[in-house]
C-alpha cells in the first residue's frame, strides 16, 4: 500500500516537473522544474530497491547535467526573450499536439492490448521472462559485473565519448587563430 | 511497508526535519523583525558596489568548459564507485579497465590544459 | 586486511569472472583506440607545430587498423567474445573494412580542404577517427548496449564535425539541426530497447531473438521494433525521416558531408541489417510491410526532389536518400530469402561497399572542382571537359556508377537487390523490385544532366584555366575509381559478401 502511494507521489512529481519544463516560459525555471523531475525518478528508482542508480540520478543528473544546462541557458542570456506567437508553419502547434496526442494513444493502447491471455492487464515488467534480481545481492554488483564484463568496450567508449565532448567543446569555444587560445566573448562573434 | 522503505522512513523524516527547522527559524524571524522595505534592500548584491545591469546578463562562454569538465567528472566518479566497493573482486582485469578508462578521460582534462582553456586571464 | 568487515556479512555478494578478451579479434579497434590517442597526445604536444603530420599521421592509423581485419579475413573463423555480445565474423569484418578504408579516403579528401581554409585540423582528425572506431564498433556490436554506445560514439564527433566551419552560419545550422534530429532519433530508439529489455530481459540480440520468438506477436512487441527502426531510419536518411540531410549535408565541410553521406550512412544501415535480421527474425511480419513502405517512400520521395536540385550538394543528398531506399529494399523481404535473411544482408553490404567508392568518389571530383569554381551549382560544371578531362572522365564513372549503368560497379550493387527482391517470389517483393526499377530509370535523369553539363555546355564563365588538383585529392580519386570500376567488372565485391552459412551471430 505504501508503495503504491510513493509511487503515486513520485510519479505525480515526475509529469509536474516535465511540464514544468515544456511549459515554463522562462528557461531557468523549466531547467529547475526538470532536476524536481529528476528527484521523482530517483523516488522510483528507489522504489525499485535500485539505490545505486538513484544516487546516480541525482548526482549526475540533478547536480551535473542540469548545473551545465544553466550554464547554457546563461550563455544564451536569459533576457532575451523569443515571441513565441509566431508559428514559422501555420498550424504547426496543433499538428503537433495532435501528433503528440496520437501517439500516447498509439502507446499506451500497445502496452495495455499486451496482456496476459486471462485478459490482465500487463504493462511492460510484468511480461519479463527474467526473475527478479535477488534482494540479499547488491544490486551494484549486478551492475559492476555487466559493466566491467560483457559490456567492457561500451564502458571504455564511454570514456572516449567524454573525451570527445570535451574537445569538440574546447574547439567551439575557442577562437580561431588567436595567438594566446584565448576564448571568445560572448556577443563578440565576428561573422 | 517492506523493510527496505522503511529504511528510506529515515531519510523522509530527515528531509521533514530539515523543511521544519528552516521554516521555523524564517516564521519565526518574519514574526520578530520589523518590515520597513525599501528599494535599496531590493538591489542585487554585488561586492558592495552599486550593481550594474540585471542580474540575468549574459555568461561568459569559458564556464561551459567548466561545467562540461564538472560532468565529465562526476560520470567518471559514478564508474568508478561500483569498482571501488569490491576492489578484490575486479582483479587485475578490472584494474586495467579501470586505468585504460582513466587514462582516456585525463587526456581529456590534460588536453583542456594545453590548450589554454583552463586559464584565467 | 580486507575491507570486507565495511560490507554487511550478511549480504552475499556476486563473483565476478573476468571475461577472457581474444585480443586478435579485438585488434582492430584497440589499434584505433590507441592510435586515437596517440593523436590527442600529439596534438596536445606539438600544438600548432603537429598541424601538418596530422592527416598523416590519421591516415596511417586508418591503415594499421586495417592490418588485423586482414589477418583475421584470412583466418575466417567466427570469434564470439563477451558471451555473443561481441562477434567478428565476415560480415562484420567487411564492414571494417569499408569503414577504415573510407576514413582514409575522407582523410585524403579533407587534408587539403582543412588546410587551406585554416579550420582546427588537429582536433578534426581525432573527432574523424573516433567516428570511425564507433563504426567499427558498431559492425561487431551484437549487444543493445554496445550498440547504442557505437551509435553515440559516431554520431557525436559528427554532431560537432558538422558545425566545424563555426563563423559560417550554413555550418552551425547544419551541426544544430543534425544534432537535434540525432538525439531525437537516439531517445526514440532507446524507448524501443527499453521496450525490448523489457520483455527480454537481457540487451543480447540472439537472446532477445529467442524471446521475442516464444512470445509471438504482441502490439507491445510491435512498438518496440518499430521504435527501435525508426532510430536507424534517421541516421540513414529515410523518407520521412530525411528532413535534416539536405541542409546538413550543404551546410557541413564538404570531406564531412562525403563521410556522413557514406559512412555514417552505411554505419546506421549495418545498426538496421543487425538488429532486423538478428533480433528480430520473428517478427517479419510487423517489420517487413514496415521496411517496404520505408523504402518505397525513400526511394521515390528522394528521387523526386533530387531532380529539382540545383545545387550539387543538396542534390547528391537527395539522391542518397534515394539510394538509401534501395539500399533498405532487401529488408522488406528479409525472413523469405535464403539463410534467415543472411542473403539480404550480403545484397546490403555489396551495395554499401559500391556505394561507398562511388559516392565519396563522387564528392571527391565535387570538392577538386569547387576549388576552381567556388560554387556548388551544377551549371557551374559546364565545359569541365575542355579544361579539366581527367575530373570529367571520373565525374563520369562516378555518375553512370550511381545511376546504375553497366559495366560500373552501381550496376552489380542494383542487380544484387533485384534479384533478392525477386528470389523472394512474393508479390510484396516483385512490386517493390517494379517501384525500384522506375526510380533507377527517374534517377538517371538527373545523374546524366551532370553528365550532360561537364561534356556539352560551355563553361559558365568562360574561364578554362586548368583546376589545380592536389595529390591527396588525385589519391582519393584514383581509390575510388579503381574500386568503382573493378567491382563492376570484376564481380569482386560479392564474393567478398558472400557470407555463406555464417549466422549473424547465432
Amino acid at each position: 500500500m505504501v508503495d503504491v502511494i510513493v509511487f503515486a507521489v513520485a510519479g505525480l512529481i515526475v509529469l509536474a516537473g516535465g511540464l514544468g519544463v515544456v511549459l515554463n516560459s522562462n528557461p531557468v525555471r523549466s531547467a529547475l522544474s526538470l532536476v524536481a523531475s529528476f528527484f521523482g525518478v530517483a523516488v522510483l528508482f528507489v522504489l525499485q530497491e535500485a539505490h545505486f542508480l538513484a544516487l546516480v540520478q541525482i548526482v549526475v543528473y540533478a547536480g551535473a547535467i542540469v548545473v551545465l544546462f544553466l550554464f547554457v541557458i546563461m550563455l544564451l542570456g536569459v533576457d532575451e526573450v523569443e515571441d513565441l506567437s509566431i508559428e514559422p508553419l501555420s498550424g504547426q502547434r496543433i499538428g503537433g499536439l495532435l501528433a503528440g496526442a496520437a501517439l500516447l494513444v498509439f502507446l499506451l493502447g500497445g502496452l495495455f492490448l499486451s496482456g496476459g491471455d486471462e485478459g490482465a492487464v500487463a504493462v511492460t515488467g510484468t511480461e519479463s521472462v527474467t526473475q527478479p534480481i535477488d534482494e540479499t545481492q547488491p544490486n551494484i554488483d549486478n551492475l559492476a559485473t555487466d559493466l566491467f564484463g560483457r559490456n567492457v568496450l561500451a564502458f571504455e567508449a564511454t570514456a572516449l565519448l567524454l573525451t570527445i565532448a570535451t574537445v569538440g567543446a574546447v574547439v567551439l569555444v575557442r577562437n580561431a587563430g588567436a595567438e594566446d587560445l584565448s576564448v571568445d566573448e560572448p556577443g563578440r562573434a565576428d561573422h | 511497508m517492506s523493510d527496505f522503505l522503511r529504511q528510506y522512513l529515515l531519510v523522509i523524516l530527515f528531509a521533514l526535519l530539515a523543511v521544519g527547522v528552516v521554516g521555523a527559524f524564517i516564521g519565526l524571524a518574519s514574526l520578530l523583525r520589523p518590515n520597513r522595505p525599501s528599494k535599496g534592500k531590493l538591489e542585487n548584491y554585488e561586492s558592495g558596489v552599486d550593481p550594474v545591469g540585471s542580474g540575468w546578463s549574459q555568461s561568459q562562454i569559458r564556464y561551459y568548459i567548466f561545467a562540461l569538465l564538472f560532468v565529465m567528472f562526476d560520470v567518471e566518479a559514478v564508474f568508478i564507485f561500483p569498482w571501488a566497493t569490491r576492489l578484490e573482486e575486479y582483479g587485475y582485469f578490472g584494474l586495467l579497465e579501470m586505468v585504460i578508462f582513466i587514462a582516456i578521460l585525463t587526456l581529456g582534462l590534460g588536453y583542456a590544459w594545453r590548450k589554454g582553456v583552463l586559464r584565467w586571464a | 586486511m580486507t575491507l570486507a568487515f565495511l560490507a554487511q556479512q550478511t549480504i552475499e555478494r556476486i563473483p565476478f569472472d573476468s571475461p577472457t578478451i581474444d585480443w586478435h579479434a579485438f585488434a582492430p579497434e584497440a589499434i584505433l583506440l590507441a592510435w586515437t590517442c596517440l593523436v590527442v597526445v600529439v596534438d596536445m604536444v606539438g600544438l600548432e607545430r603537429a598541424r601538418r603530420f596530422m592527416p598523416g599521421l590519421t591516415g596511417v592509423g586508418f591503415l594499421l587498423a586495417t592490418i588485423p581485419v586482414l589477418t583475421l579475413w584470412n583466418d575466417g573463423a567466427t570469434r564470439s567474445l563477451f558471451e555473443g555480445a561481441y562477434v567478428v565474423d565476415r560480415y562484420a569484418l567487411a564492414l571494417k573494412g569499408l569503414f577504415l578504408i573510407s576514413g582514409y579516403v575522407v582523410v585524403l579528401l579533407s587534408t587539403q580542404y582543412m588546410a587551406d581554409g585554416d579550420y582546427y585540423d588537429s582536433e578534426y582528425y581525432i573527432l574523424l577517427a573516433s567516428s570511425v572506431l564507433g563504426m567499427t564498433v558498431m559492425a561487431s556490436a551484437r549487444d543493445l548496449i554496445t550498440i547504442f554506445v557505437a551509435l553515440e560514439l559516431l554520431s557525436i564527433p559528427a554532431y560537432l564535425l558538422a558545425a566545424w566551419r563555426k563563423r559560417d552560419l550554413k555550418s552551425n545550422e547544419a551541426g544544430l539541426k543534425y544534432m537535434l534530429m540525432g538525439i531525437f532519433a537516439s531517445a526514440i530508439m532507446l524507448y524501443g530497447m527499453s521496450l525490448l529489455y523489457g520483455v527480454a530481459g537481457d540487451t543480447r540480440l540472439s537472446v532477445i531473438a529467442e524471446k521475442l520468438t516464444s512470445e509471438g506477436t504482441k502490439p507491445l512487441l510491435t512498438l518496440a521494433a518499430l521504435f527501435t527502426i525508426i532510430g536507424f531510419a534517421f541516421k540513414v536518411s529515410a523518407v520521412p525521416f530525411h528532413t535534416w540531410a539536405p541542409d546538413t549535408y550543404e551546410g557541413a565541410p564538404t570531406p564531412l558531408t562525403a563521410f556522413l553521406a557514406v559512412a555514417s550512412k552505411a554505419a546506421g544501415f549495418v545498426a538496421m541489417v543487425t538488429i532486423i535480421t538478428t533480433a528480430f527474425p520473428g517478427q517479419a511480419d510487423v517489420v517487413e510491410p514496415f521496411m517496404w513502405v520505408l523504402s518505397a517512400l525513400t526511394m521515390s520521395i528522394g528521387n523526386l526532389i533530387a531532380m529539382r536540385q540545383t545545387n550539387i550538394v543538396r542534390m547528391l543528398a537527395y539522391s542518397g536518400v534515394a539510394q538509401a531506399g534501395y539500399i533498405m529494399a532487401p529488408l522488406a523481404v528479409y525472413s523469405q530469402t535464403g539463410q534467415n535473411g543472411v542473403s539480404a544482408a550480403s545484397a546490403i553490404v555489396n551495395y554499401l561497399i559500391i556505394y561507398s567508392a562511388m559516392n565519396l568518389g563522387a564528392f571527391a571530383v565535387v570538392i577538386a572542382a569547387a576549388r576552381k569554381t567556388r560554387s556548388g551549382e551544377i551549371s557551374s560544371f559546364g565545359g569541365m571537359l575542355n579544361y579539366a578531362p581527367g575530373l570529367t572522365t571520373a565525374m563520369t564513372v562516378f555518375l553512370f556508377s550511381l545511376a546504375g549503368i553497366p559495366p560500373m560497379g552501381g550496376w552489380l550493387a542494383k542487380w544484387q537487390v533485384f534479384s533478392v527482391l525477386l528470389q523472394s517470389e512474393s508479390t510484396w517483393g516483385t512490386t517493390l523490385a517494379l517501384v525500384a526499377a522506375v526510380n533507377t530509370v527517374l534517377a538517371a535523369f538527373y545523374y546524366l544532366n551532370v553528365a550532360k553539363q561537364m561534356w556539352f555546355m560551355p563553361a559558365p564563365d568562360g574561364d578554362t584555366s586548368r583546376v589545380r588538383v592536389p595529390p591527396s585529392l588525385v589519391a582519393a580519386l584514383a581509390i575510388t575509381v579503381i574500386a568503382t570500376l573493378l567491382s563492376g567488372v570484376t564481380g569482386l565485391v560479392p564474393d567478398i559478401t558472400d557470407f555463406g552459412s555464417i549466422a549473424l551471430g547465432r
